[in-house]
């Protein structure tokens, strides 16, 4: 993919007013409308929601937009959930490209004229970028259907005995000659005084 | 307990350490070493006539915090599991003098076996929890209480042993001079709560120094005084515990312990300052409980590099996210349960670890991992060789491989995490990061830039 073959679509994000009340969200897509290889730029209030997915889906659907730049939040937030949004209209979820203008532009500044003239900035970085995102597919191995846990006090045989009732081996490790740890020390626990052995 | 010991499902493996863990989620390779007990655990039935026959019986219990004693072969309490005993090489009379014995002559099962060695066991597991729980704080690093200088000067994990009714007394509470207390002081706050030992809030102490005058008052007829900076009850019935506490007429002192001395005649004296009255108090008193906070185990940071994860600044097992996962670490596969990952009581113990539980089996139960394509993959045509890359890897996911006295670098793309770090060090320039290839670097660069380049070319207009 390059830029001459890229179809772009970018949405920008005004998380309601997170990002809306100090970027200028109309301006910013009028700019990224502008950018090569943008096929369509939009605004909403808040892309993550339902109507907002919907939105990029049917874009892709029938503008046939292949790269997309979502211009929000951070990605540890919501980077699974475009790429998710993407990959049920059909497109490979590595052609997705997100940067954050809510950290690191609306929720760290005052001033809305240089607020914004940074969210431009990180959209033109972001299409510049998509173009050039290749489709890559994840794999996937089998998982060992043992589990080991390491410590033999309270916690150790609570989680050892709720994995070995569903069903999978456990190995539980103590390294004193006896399970129990502090808590086979206790006399009796608070609130209920009752028995801890 | 039990139940653990008698599940079909679980495998105890006993006076035994982790040694060497490698792999990554879903097929961990783990070592363990199962250490000699000299006891063979298939022939012993637990009987205990081993222990009760050992010569050498004035060894201080770890389980019963000093307070009592045990023999050299010994079962650690009578609930253990597994009941079978172990031999303490450090002082048994025939790893010291090289005879004795009396434990193989008299066993009847012939379960004792001297000539047993380590034995290291080789795991593959999918998933790992770790629940090494905590360390009381010791006492003796608050000077200002001198614990240690006299017996009746006690912590709490010994108070809970003397109240056990397994414990060395019984469950009596008795002062060195085997009489119940008149007097007894409950301080909270050792060892937390204090800039000069640990800043944080160990939460469980509140509840159990108050569990401790509880028990005072039912075993005893003596006068309680429990010396308190605030009462942090916030827990489900915990509340109304204090106030049931309260109502059993214990003397609460709202002042930090200041010190505690020892008396000519014996006696202790506990100092603070009333903070609500505004002035210096003293209490004599014949018993002293120090209520510590607790603190991770000595050798935690060890356990932290065998397991490949973090600690946060109190030395606890740091977990992924404080909020939203909570029993993740930053190892996939890894999860904490209990109170290696913070200070925590029995429920929230308990909830913990549930946790965790429940992290694993839905891993487990999913059967299949997604590994991120999102990778670093070597050009073997342009790799050199030089393995400059695998000590820089901080997952330890590079390896070298070689072939007719040359070789190359491979990336397990399981433990391989996309960090960049090879890629940049690379000096072949042979090692690319899927996703963040030099091409979108790049072009991200012009795109955050393009802009600067027309406003400095406006500018020369």
């Amino acid at each position: 993919m390059s830029e001459e073959t890229s179809k772009i679509g970018v949405y920008v994000c005004e998380c309601g007013i997170n990002i809306g009340a100090v970027v200028d969200v109309p301006e910013v897509v009028r700019f990224a409308a502008e950018l090569p290889s943008v096929a369509v730029a939009r605004e909403y209030k808040y892309v993550c929601s339902e109507p907002g997915q919907d939105m990029i889906e049917r874009d892709i659907e029938e503008l046939g937009i292949n790269r997309v730049v979502v211009a929000s939040c951070t990605p540890r937030m919501h980077e699974p959930t475009f790429q998710q949004a993407v990959a049920e209209a059909g497109l490979n979820p590595y052609c997705l490209q997100m940067t954050n203008i809510r950290e690191h532009v609306s929720w760290i500044s005052k001033d809305e004229k240089a607020a914004t003239e940074k969210a431009k900035r990180l959209v033109h970085a972001a299409v510049a970028r998509v173009a050039f995102h290749e489709p890559l597919e994840s794999r996937t191995e089998e998982v060992t259907p043992a589990t080991l846990v390491v410590g033999g006090g309270i916690a150790g045989i609570q989680a050892a005995l709720t994995i070995a009732d569903g069903g999978y081996q456990v190995y539980l490790v103590e390294r004193e000659p006896t399970i129990g740890g502090h808590m086979a020390q206790l006399d009796k626990t608070f609130p209920t005084l009752d028995c801890s052995t | 307990m039990m139940d653990a010991g008698r599940h079909p499902n679980i495998e105890l493996l006993t006076y035994s350490e982790v040694e060497e863990v490698s792999g990554y989620i879903g097929k961990f390779e783990v070592k363990v070493r199962k250490k000699a007990r000299y006891v063979n655990a298939e022939l012993c039935t637990g009987c205990g006539l081993c222990q009760e026959k050992c010569p050498r019986k004035k060894i201080p219990s770890e389980f019963d915090e000093g307070l009592g004693n045990r023999s050299a072969i010994y079962i650690p309490f009578p609930q253990a599991i597994p009941r079978i005993p172990v031999v303490d090489a450090e002082h048994c009379t025939y790893f010291l003098k090289q005879k004795c014995r009396v434990c193989e002559k008299l066993c009847p099962a012939e379960a004792i076996d001297f000539e047993q060695e380590d034995e290291t066991l080789e795991l593959e597991v999918g998933a790992i929890i770790v629940a090494t729980g905590f360390a009381q704080f010791d006492a003796k690093s608050s000077p200002q209480y001198n614990y240690g200088r006299s017996p009746d000067i006690i912590d709490g994990l010994q108070f809970e042993r003397m109240s056990s009714a397994t414990g060395p007394t019984e469950g009596e509470i008795i002062t060195s001079k085997g009489v119940p207390p008149k007097r007894v002081a409950v301080v909270h706050c050792v060892g937390a709560r204090d800039e000069y030992s640990n800043a944080y809030c160990s939460r469980v102490c509140c509840m159990y120094a108050l569990k401790h005058a509880h028990l005072v008052r039912d075993k005893t007829d003596a006068e309680v005084y429990e010396f308190y900076m605030d009462i942090r009850a916030a827990g489900k019935g915990y509340e109304e515990f204090y106030e049931r506490v309260q109502a059993e007429e214990v003397y609460f002192v709202r002042g930090r312990g200041a010190e505690v001395t020892v008396l000519e005649d014996g006696q202790l004296m506990v100092l603070a300052e009333d903070t609500i009255m505004g002035r210096p108090v003293s209490a004599k008193v014949d018993m002293v409980i120090l209520d510590a906070g607790m603190v991770p185990y000595s050798d935690a940071g060890q356990v932290a590099s065998t397991f490949g994860i973090g600690r946060s600044e109190d030395g606890f097992f740091l977990e992924a996210h404080p909020k939203l996962r909570p029993v993740d670490t930053n190892t996939d596969g890894i999860f904490l349960g209990g109170a290696c990952q913070a200070p925590r009581d029995v429920p929230d113990t308990v909830a913990h670890a549930s946790a965790a539980a429940a992290q694993c089996l839905s891993l487990l139960s999913r059967g299949v991992v997604t590994i991120s394509p999102t990778v670093a993959v070597v050009d073997e045509e342009l790799c050199s060789g030089c393995q400059v890359c695998i000590a820089l890897c901080p997952y330890s996911a590079i390896s070298f491989v070689s072939h007719n006295g040359t070789g190359v670098v491979k990336v397990n793309e399981a433990l391989c995490k996309g960090c960049g770090t090879c890629v940049a060090a690379c000096p072949a320039g042979a090692i690319e990061a899927r996703h963040f290839t030099d091409r979108q670097i790049y072009a991200e660069i012009e795109g955050l830039l393009r802009g600067l380049r027309l406003e400095a070319e406006e500018a020369r207009v």
